[in-house]
């Protein structure tokens, strides 16, 4: 048992967390706001030479072969930066569920096409699962993912109609997608697709956890910052326990998230079947300390958290967005309960990590 | 103890409900229900006209004595017409300050000749009135003010500079009450002068301030070298503070029977939603729900004890120094479960560039209710120091 990361992974991760702290500067995000596109395609190219296209996939298909547990930090360091285009859920959702369409030997002539794309960089997907009543940068897609029933349909976005809603986060670009279903476009079907959307709302709710961590991580940094610099009554505000004890309290909701969604990678990427219960843990309390961060934080800012010329709200808007998509705490509630209130459910130490092995010798997570 | 209200005040109430019935109609129909918080940037024209058809009507500053206008109402029927005018859908009143702040303040504090300079005015409608208390660097601390009051004697009037912040209505009103320091050798509340100032002059500008909603209902207020007369301070020089809290003083508290009615709209409003999109089947909503009515009806009951046996100008007591803090808190809880009822839909705008929806402004609103009129962290302080007695939180050196 080992909850620590390598030093690659951490290394790798400090160096993104570098090139997007200088990179994703809150000027930056709020001039994203006044274009249609919402994405700053420079930024976009330097991520992709970071690997994000090919992280996840494994050698055989020309990929890195890293997995979820290697990406986790970096959905993280991306939550941190607020980072608005949508490089997380197309490397750690789209990306594995075309892998998992070939694995299967399921498909058409597209998919390898497509994902070749993703790997250069030079084609952008976007997934449309039920759960989400929108998806995110629609527009941008070259091509979206869709569900119909229990089918998976590999489509073109110029064979969709998309309409534009407003997020509450003006960073983001959603869109409703209707399509027609045929079997032109179908790439998985009955309890293959089944499986595939299961799999795939799972990776969705790890990567909103992820980026909630580094989401909460990222407005503490800034309390930090004003609490020391805001003087009143001839003191730095943060003297005050009121106000520091605002910040601790999500410190330590934080510190104990960490390893949940640490977790939750680890599961998802060893033993994807069983991964519901760990991810489901790791959504809702990623989203819980977040809201808690963006509640604390506009609080400790006094006036000021309210403003729109605050930067902070380009942090709490995105929480108040990312805990509700991919399944909000209620839906990952009662798949907590489901799973705990089985006749059978094993609760021991010894199935800690998920259920120990009678057949296998080896202990899947 | 007798908890129910007399035949005259159930009359009362009948009466103020027909007026408002036959009043909220025609131009004001539209007016129903808009420019409380968080929508205070709506329909200002439509409810400036709205002040003056309240003041034909006898119902502006009710509770100030005949004298000046008022129909020294009770307590009682105080709170029954705030509580008619919410669930008639009366809309935010743009004179509130006037009429709740300033009035009072020169009822007690003023001069003759200021009484009858300004009370008119309130009374009628005609004058808005906004609040110039905080600036930068004195929020909380709001005793650090650092806009300066100099007496030029040549003109005999005081030349007013410094800057004021989060001044609600600012860019719509006729008047400002300034806290400034007149005595640049004093620090915090001593030295400090209580200011009657006109804000259509070349050295006051005003700056909206763009909220985290989008839209814009406080100010900067910016004075360079304003005047007013000498006869437009309150009190003496020095007197200030002691004004300044004084007006705070007088809000006693019955304008929050019409805020919980409006709490109650919103509250049956989520309640509606919970319904029809089946999100009240859910066993943790309906919890919520439950908590939320059990809070609203204790709210209800405490307020009216508040008021309760306060028939003078007497201060509230300890028990009033609670209510920020809870409402506050309550009112928050109420914006998480908008959100959680409103499900995934939550996040979705009604339209660009930035239009929210009912629930999702009193969301974003709530944010400010437990900072604005003294954050939760100074409301316990206060409950701990002043109505508990505790020790004083040690304070630094002014800088």
């Amino acid at each position: 048992m080992d909850f620590t990361f390598s030093d690659d992974q951490l290394s790798f991760r400090d160096a993104l967390h570098a090139m997007l702290v200088g990179e994703v500067t809150t000027d930056r995000i709020r001039s994203r706001w006044d274009t249609d596109s919402g994405t700053d395609e420079a930024l976009l190219q330097q991520i992709q030479a970071f690997g994000f296209g090919s992280m996840l996939v494994p050698e055989s298909l020309d990929g890195l072969g890293l997995d979820l547990v290697d990406f986790v930090l970096l959905a993280e360091a991306c939550g941190r930066a607020a980072l608005p285009e949508p490089v997380v859920e197309s490397a750690m959702v789209v990306t594995p569920l075309l892998v998992d369409v070939l694995d299967r030997g399921l498909g058409n002539g597209f998919v390898q096409e497509v994902l070749d794309g993703l790997i250069a960089g030079t084609t952008s997907v976007a997934v449309a699962h039920p759960i989400n009543p929108c998806v995110n940068f629609a527009h941008r897609a070259d091509w979206l993912l869709l569900e119909h029933g229990d089918e998976l349909h590999l489509i073109h976005r110029d064979s969709t109609t998309l309409k534009s809603h407003k997020s509450v986060d003006p960073s983001r670009r959603l869109a409703s997608v209707t399509f027609d279903p045929s079997s032109d476009t179908q790439i998985a079907n009955g309890e293959a697709g089944a499986k595939l959307w299961r799999a795939t709302l799972n990776r969705g709710a790890l990567a909103s956890a992820a980026q909630l961590l580094g989401l909460t991580q990222g407005i503490i940094d800034q309390c930090i910052q004003y609490s020391t610099d805001r003087h009143q009554f001839g003191r730095a505000i943060g003297v005050n326990q009121a106000v520091k004890h605002l910040m601790a309290d999500v410190a330590v909701q934080l510190e104990y998230v960490k390893p949940v969604v640490y977790r939750a990678a680890y599961t998802a990427a060893v033993s994807p079947d069983r991964a519901d219960f760990a991810v489901s843990h790791a959504k809702i309390a990623a989203a819980r300390a977040a809201m808690l961060a963006a509640r604390n934080s506009i609080q400790l800012h006094g006036a000021m958290g309210y403003t729109w010329e605050c930067d902070l709200q380009i942090w709490v808007k995105r929480c108040w967005a990312l805990a509700r998509e991919w399944g909000d705490d209620g839906f990952h509630k009662n798949r907590m309960h489901e799973w705990l209130l089985r006749p059978n459910a094993l609760l021991g130490p010894e199935f800690t990590f998920g259920r120990r092995s009678i057949t296998d010798s080896v202990d899947v997570a | 103890m007798h908890l129910r209200f007399t035949a005259a005040d159930e009359e009362f109430r009948a009466q103020v409900a027909d007026w408002l019935s036959e009043n909220l109609v025609g131009e004001f129909a539209a007016v129903r229900g808009r420019g409380g918080p968080g929508d205070e940037h709506c329909f200002v024209e439509e409810r400036k006209a709205w002040e003056q058809r309240l003041a034909e009507g006898g119902w502006t500053c009710i509770g100030w004595p005949e004298a000046w206008g008022g129909r020294n109402a009770s307590i009682e029927q105080q709170v029954i017409f705030n509580e008619e005018y919410a669930r008639a859908g009366g809309p935010g009143r743009v004179g509130h300050i006037g009429e709740t702040l300033m009035g009072p303040t020169l009822l007690a504090f003023g001069s003759d000749a200021q009484k009858k300079r300004y009370l008119p005015g309130i009374k009628s409608g005609r004058d808005l009135w906004c609040q110039g208390y905080s600036e930068p660097s004195a929020g909380s601390d709001l005793a650090n003010v650092r806009t300066r009051a100099i007496f030029d004697e040549p003109s005999q009037r005081w030349r007013i500079s410094g800057q004021k912040v989060w001044t609600s209505l600012a860019h719509e009103s006729d008047y400002v009450f300034v806290i400034a320091r007149t005595d640049p050798q004093q620090k915090s509340h001593k030295g400090l002068g209580f200011f009657l100032i006109a804000m259509d002059q070349p050295g006051v500008t005003v700056r909206p301030i763009t909220q985290l909603t989008g839209t814009a209902e406080f100010n900067e207020v910016f004075f360079d070298d304003a005047v007013c007369s000498a006869e437009d301070i309150i009190g003496e020089p020095g007197d200030g503070w002691k004004v300044a809290m004084g007006l705070l003083g007088f809000e006693r508290g019955v304008s929050t029977l019409g805020q919980q009615m409006l709490f109650q709209t919103e509250l049956d409003e989520i309640i509606r939603i919970a319904k029809s999109n089946g999100s009240a089947q859910d066993p943790a909503i309906r919890q919520r729900i439950a908590e939320a009515h059990i809070g609203l009806r204790a709210m209800r009951f405490n307020s009216l004890r508040m008021l309760s046996g306060v028939a003078d100008d007497a201060s509230l007591g300890r028990e009033a120094m609670i209510y920020k803090l809870y409402w506050s808190s309550w009112h928050r809880n109420l914006g998480k479960l908008a959100m959680d009822v409103l499900g995934p839909d939550a996040e979705l705008l009604l339209d660009g560039p930035y239009e929210l929806g009912r629930l999702q402004s009193l969301f974003l609103f709530t944010r400010a209710d437990t900072i604005y009129g003294g954050t939760n962290q100074i409301q316990r302080n206060i409950i701990a120091e002043r109505a508990l007695g505790m020790p004083k939180e040690p304070r630094g050196t002014a800088t």
